[in-house]
């Protein structure tokens, strides 16, 4: 038995006082991502930036809620270790569940999957490592699990048997480096795909046992279910436009419920710069589709300056000077005979629903980057969302009152509860049914709440002078203006903002669009 | 043969308005929505994380139609009962969590509010019955 640990075998008495190092017997759980380096070759610092916040989201929280303690981390993994055999299994279950929910939207040379074992075993504790078999065994059937898989010895599986109702595929006695004496491998099947992979007869019965222990695990982790939870938010993925929902759903089998989430959420998250990302998504040899297209109507909003923000609430403070360029702004939003154009064309994969001349709602900020990419493909035209700054010059409209038409909410001028009479709670009214501001545009404030460019910031603390959109590494969630036809009158005001995530979509949710002359 | 495929036929057209209607979805029978913190009556200083606990259902995005899954609403001060039969309403004082959020970092002006939680279906619409937790009351300082 080579190798330094091997004098300091585990032994009964547990006598062996090595600098005054405690022994214990504990579940260690050894994990490493499979295919780091390639990962880190492909994109160093977006593998680190998503790896550290797997770490500080999902594994760090995991680890203490199973009472369990991290005992080091490296750069491509970590290892733990518990009081409970139990915990720790449960602990390696909800990891791995939520790293499929993780990758589930990010194309499959980006994914990032631990490989998993756990080990019983008594060893010799020291404040920052941890040594002996026990380590060692949990190292070795970590080593030899497949990506996304766990392995657990035979001294874990006695233990978790009759608790953990789980898929246990016994592989049987393995011989691991640097171990004499064989040990016992079982595989605890994460997902239904796998069960049928490895057992092909009985798989009904196994897909039934194993929802039991998904929720059983589950149950385990009440205080935060992590399956699903956020998608790494700073890797851009480019989709091209052909890949359609549907054309995804069809591999998809029924019996995955996390397999399926791409299907069901074909959006990939916003890049951080728009801009450029839009020039990648582009096929660059498409003509201009000839003569169908009519343009969204536009006004020219003149070059200004003026004080944004108010101190109404404390989102909007400080009020501060900003300096815009002329722009052209869409003069009404972005109706549902516009947006099916875009679906015509295969380039938006949201069906809207409503009347033709209604504006479209439920869009998400996800989907007005497919319509503001594919107008502008068509058009020619650098097709854009306003940005948050363009927004509130606009409404404004030259004025610095509470709303564009003085400081009192006023009937008639506004769709929104509260505004208006009759008021109809189950939709908008179409676009333009009411006065148009000073710069001559419909509906800035109440109607539908409209998407802009900014990410979302709760103050304008250090926001940019020069009308330009704010953005940040990391943006899940983007400001939404003008509140809605289901908002009180004080969501109509120019300056009132207020923000949604970026690749959800809400039925009172729709955008006009805008671009530089 | 013939008979059972009219028959089934039949049963999937009955079916398929239904299952359009997104705010038709069952609530898990023993589903329990709850405060991990703050709890009732806490006082806080300043700004507080709050966090969601949900146990029998799980947490999904917004638009993702699972079975028993569901996502976040936090609502902030709010008096108006819950409407069964329409979204969560969207606005400053109802949070919505369709990334699938299971915890928000809030900052309250001093003084007494309540907070609240309820689950929403891939649509935002409440369950059936709706999930929703306690109402608690926290004082910021």
């Amino acid at each position: 038995m080579p190798g330094e640990i091997h004098h300091i075998r585990p032994g009964r008495d547990g006598s062996y006082p090595v600098d005054g190092s405690p022994r214990r017997l504990a579940a260690i759980l050894a994990a490493d991502i499979s295919g780091y380096s390639r990962l880190m070759t492909m994109d160093e610092e977006g593998t680190h930036a998503r790896v550290k916040r797997h770490r500080r989201e999902l594994i760090d929280p995991t680890i203490i809620e199973h009472h369990g303690r991290l005992v080091k981390s490296t750069g491509d993994g970590f290892l733990a270790m518990f009081d409970s055999p139990v915990e720790a299994v449960r602990c390696a279950i909800v990891i791995q569940q939520s790293m499929v929910g993780r990758n589930a939207a990010l194309p499959r040379d980006r994914w990032i999957q631990y490989r998993i074992g756990v080990n019983l075993g008594d060893v010799i504790v020291e404040p920052d490592d941890i040594y002996g078999d026990g380590v060692n065994i949990a190292a070795r059937l970590e080593g030899i699990a497949d990506p996304g898989d766990l392995f657990i010895s035979g001294g874990v599986y006695e233990q978790v048997k009759h608790k953990l109702v789980c898929g246990y595929q016994s592989l049987g006695d393995r011989q691991v480096k640097n171990i004499t004496d064989p040990v016992r491998v079982y595989r605890v099947l994460p997902d239904p795909a796998a069960v049928v992979n490895a057992r092909p007869k009985p798989g009904l019965t196994f897909a039934v046992i194993l929802s039991a222990c998904l929720v059983a695990s589950a149950a385990a982790a009440t205080a935060t279910w992590y399956f699903f939870v956020w998608q790494p938010k700073h890797l851009v993925v480019e989709r091209s436009s052909e890949q359609t929902p549907g054309t995804t759903k069809k591999v998809v089998p029924a019996a995955a419920p996390q397999q399926a989430a791409p299907a069901s959420k074909p959006e990939t998250q916003p890049s951080p710069a728009p801009a450029q990302s839009q020039s990648v998504a582009i096929p660059p040899a498409q003509p201009p589709q000839a003569p169908a297209i009519s343009e969204p109507e536009m006004v020219t909003v003149p070059a200004g300056t003026f004080a944004m923000g108010s101190n109404d609430d404390p989102s909007e403070k400080p009020i501060h000077q900003v300096k815009i360029k002329s722009f052209a702004i869409g003069k009404y939003p972005i109706t549902v005979r516009e947006w099916k154009r875009c679906v015509a064309a295969k380039a938006c994969t949201y069906e809207a629903t409503g009347q033709d001349d209604a504006p479209v709602t439920n869009v998400s900020w996800n989907d007005t980057k497919q319509f503001t990419e594919w107008l502008s493909r068509v058009t020619q035209k650098d097709y854009r969302l306003p940005t948050e700054a363009e927004w509130e010059y606009a409404a404004r409209g030259g004025t610095q009152t509470k709303y564009w038409w003085g400081d009192q909410p006023a009937t008639g001028m506004a769709n929104c509860k509260g505004c208006n009479e009759p008021y109809d709670a189950a939709q908008p009214m179409k676009a333009g049914s009411l006065k148009p501001n000073p710069f001559g545009l419909y509906d800035m404030g109440g109607g539908v709440a409209q998407w802009v460019t900014d990410c979302w910031h709760k103050s304008y603390q250090a926001a940019p002078a020069d009308g330009s959109t704010w953005l940040d590494a990391e943006c899940p969630s983007r400001v939404i203006r003008s509140g809605s036809w289901k908002n009180d009158p004080s969501y109509v005001r120019p300056s009132n903002r207020d923000h949604y995530d970026a690749n959800i979509r809400y039925p009172t949710h729709g955008f006009r669009v805008a671009r530089s002359p | 043969m013939n008979i059972t495929r009219i028959v089934l036929l039949s049963v999937v057209a009955l079916l398929l308005p239904t299952a359009a209607h997104a705010q038709e979805r069952p609530a898990h029978k023993d589903a329990y929505l709850y405060f991990v913190w703050p709890q009732d009556g806490t006082v806080i200083k300043g700004a507080f994380w709050a966090r969601f606990g949900l146990r029998n259902m799980g947490v999904t995005h917004a638009g993702d139609d699972f079975e028993n899954a569901g996502h976040h609403h936090l609502l902030i001060d709010v008096n108006t009962p819950l409407e069964p039969n329409e979204p969560i309403p969207q606005d400053k004082n109802h949070l919505h969590f369709g990334a699938g959020q299971t915890e928000t970092r809030i900052e309250l002006p001093p003084g007494k509010h309540t907070l609240q939680l309820v689950l929403g279906d891939a649509k935002h619409y409440p369950f059936k019955p709706p999930v929703v937790s306690k109402k608690i009351t926290i004082t910021v300082k």
